[in-house]
């Protein structure tokens, strides 16, 4: 099954290690609060946005590796796109980041998952706290069926614990940041769900942003969209930069070439290489990922 | 992981690679009718090298439409689009080699039927039409191999074409009063800087071999610094 982000805190609040909202603050990177906007809304924050750094990363289903001591960073303001064929482990990879991967019966990983410097899978880490600071979107549009498009981006919100008179702006924020608020601004009452295919992936990527995530792990975010809908997740993700640290899994090489910075390529499990998106598409260097951006295998 | 594809894809790539190269051999045709019209001063073979620069300029616009929608339809990237870069720039090496000879074609009649020819200036000349036919069949195959050794190997064979035209300007100085003989020796000169420039074009198709299969562009020798150390590319700031 797969988690929104305000899902899996909603599910993982209960848990022991997350009961302290004083826990979270200690355990993750400080935050800064967010900025009021020339228009007086309350805008997103805008923090330095982190470096994550995966060390010797691997990840088990069972006995099977599905990584294999991947050492990666994402760049702090940069997209990086991981490319590669199905089933070499890049969506795993990043499940890891934000330690959705361990919810998977049988499944464990090991290595570390450095956010600024913090270990994301230390036992001292909450594991609420990683999913606030680490955001996913999913390559499905998931809006939360039974809700508003209001209630969509309020429901991680309220778990967050933000006040009534302090909802509505952050909502209008987040839609504003999605690039859907001029769409939606006269019916936030309606079904998340009348809303088209891609207008409910920007609501889920809306609601991702709302509660001011760090990083933002989209998982093939445009592969159930069309060309036009495509596009404006991707112009959304550029402009997303200067606020979070972006990785997208993508087997779309054209979409990694518009959008990436970094572009990194996996197969079998193992990194094979990793570098600028221009040389990636112009002069790789190992043999395997030209053989995969040319389309010889795939 | 083995499993090929893109079939279609493929060998259109490598059908356009063929018909571009066999420019280079429209090219050899096209020299080797100039090369003996310069022999002989044949002013009927020069016409016909003019008439048919229309074959290259054909395939120039056909390689460069093929290319277009390579582009447009496939995507191609990585060594794939290394090489339609450089069949780009080879093909328009060609188109320009073939003006050359048109423009050679169009230097003979000046003359007239019968002009005061100097045989030791028409024998250079045809020594340098041979070393440059040399030169664009070394560079076809230095393509067509991705041996960049080869490639580098034009720059030694132009060297010899470069003092070919520079012993052609000697025989001008020295081909004496005569205003004929003259007027007709500062034409072949014109001659010979056309041909040099062919040979020119056949370094620069050696340049993208070695572009094609190192990624780098550079150029062999840097004309504007002769005998300096190459400049090597510069990343973007």
């Amino acid at each position: 099954m797969k988690l929104s982000h305000g899902e899996t805190a909603s599910v993982m609040t209960d848990t022991p290690e997350s009961s302290s909202d004083v826990r979270h603050e200690r355990s993750v990177a400080p935050r800064v609060e967010p900025a009021v906007r020339g228009d007086g809304s309350r805008g997103m924050p805008a923090p330095a946005t982190p470096r994550v750094a995966l060390e010797g990363l691997s990840a088990y289903y069972g006995d099977h590796a599905a990584v294999k001591e991947v050492s990666l960073e994402f760049e702090p303001g940069c997209v990086t796109a991981i490319i590669g064929p199905s089933g070499c482990g890049k969506s795993t990879m990043v499940r890891c980041v934000n330690r959705m991967h361990e919810e998977i019966a049988g499944a464990r990983s090991a290595g570390r998952v450095l956010l600024d410097g913090l270990d994301l899978h230390s036992r001292e880490v909450d594991v609420v706290a990683v999913r606030r600071a680490v955001g996913m979107v999913f390559q499905k549009p998931n809006p939360f069926p039974t809700m508003s498009i209001f209630d969509n981006i309020a429901s991680g919100l309220r778990f967050t614990g933000t006040s009534r008179d302090e909802l509505t702006d952050r909502v209008h924020a987040a839609l504003n940041s999605a690039g859907l608020w001029e769409e939606v601004k006269g019916r936030l009452s309606a079904p998340g769900m009348s809303l088209s295919g891609g207008q409910q992936q920007r609501l889920c990527i809306a609601r991702a942003l709302a509660v001011e995530p760090q990083v933002l792990l989209m998982d093939e975010p445009c592969s159930a969209l069309d060309p036009v809908a495509t596009l404006k997740i991707e112009e959304l993700i550029g402009q997303l930069t200067d606020r979070v640290t972006i990785a997208i899994v993508t087997h779309n090489m054209q979409q990694a070439g518009r959008v990436a910075d970094t572009t990194a390529f996996m197969l079998n499990g193992e990194l094979v290489e990793v570098g600028p998106t221009e040389k990636m598409f112009t002069n790789p260097d190992d043999e395997r990922t030209e053989q995969y951006v040319t389309g010889k295998f795939g | 992981m083995e499993l090929e594809t893109r079939h279609e894809y493929r060998e259109e790539l490598e059908r356009l690679e063929t018909r571009a190269l066999e420019g280079l051999d429209l090219v050899v045709a096209a020299l080797d009718r100039t090369t003996e019209a310069i022999q002989h001063q044949d002013i009927e073979l020069a016409e016909l090298v003019i008439a048919d620069d229309d074959v290259i300029d054909g395939r120039y616009l056909e390689i460069h439409q093929s290319i277009l929608t390579l582009l447009a339809t496939q995507a191609p990237v990585a060594t794939d689009l290394r090489l339609i870069s450089a069949l780009l720039h080879v093909m328009k090496n060609i188109e320009r080699m073939g003006d050359q000879c048109v423009n050679v074609a169009k230097l003979i009649p000046i003359a007239g039927h019968e002009p005061p020819a100097d045989e030791r200036m028409t024998g250079n000349l045809v020594t340098m039409g041979g070393a440059i036919r040399a030169e664009i069949r070394q560079a076809k195959s230095a393509f067509a191999d991705r041996d960049v050794e080869l490639a580098r190997d034009l720059v030694r064979q132009d060297d010899v074409v470069d003092n070919l035209n520079k012993e052609c300007f000697q025989l001008a100085i020295e081909i004496g009063d005569d205003a004929d003989r003259r007027e007709w020796a500062m034409t072949m000169l014109l001659v010979a800087r056309a041909l040099e420039r062919i040979g020119d074009n056949a370094v620069d198709v050696g340049e993208q071999v070695a572009f094609v299969v190192t990624g780098l562009f550079r150029e062999f020798e840097d004309a504007s610094h002769p005998g300096a150390p190459l400049a090597r590319p510069q990343p973007a700031p």
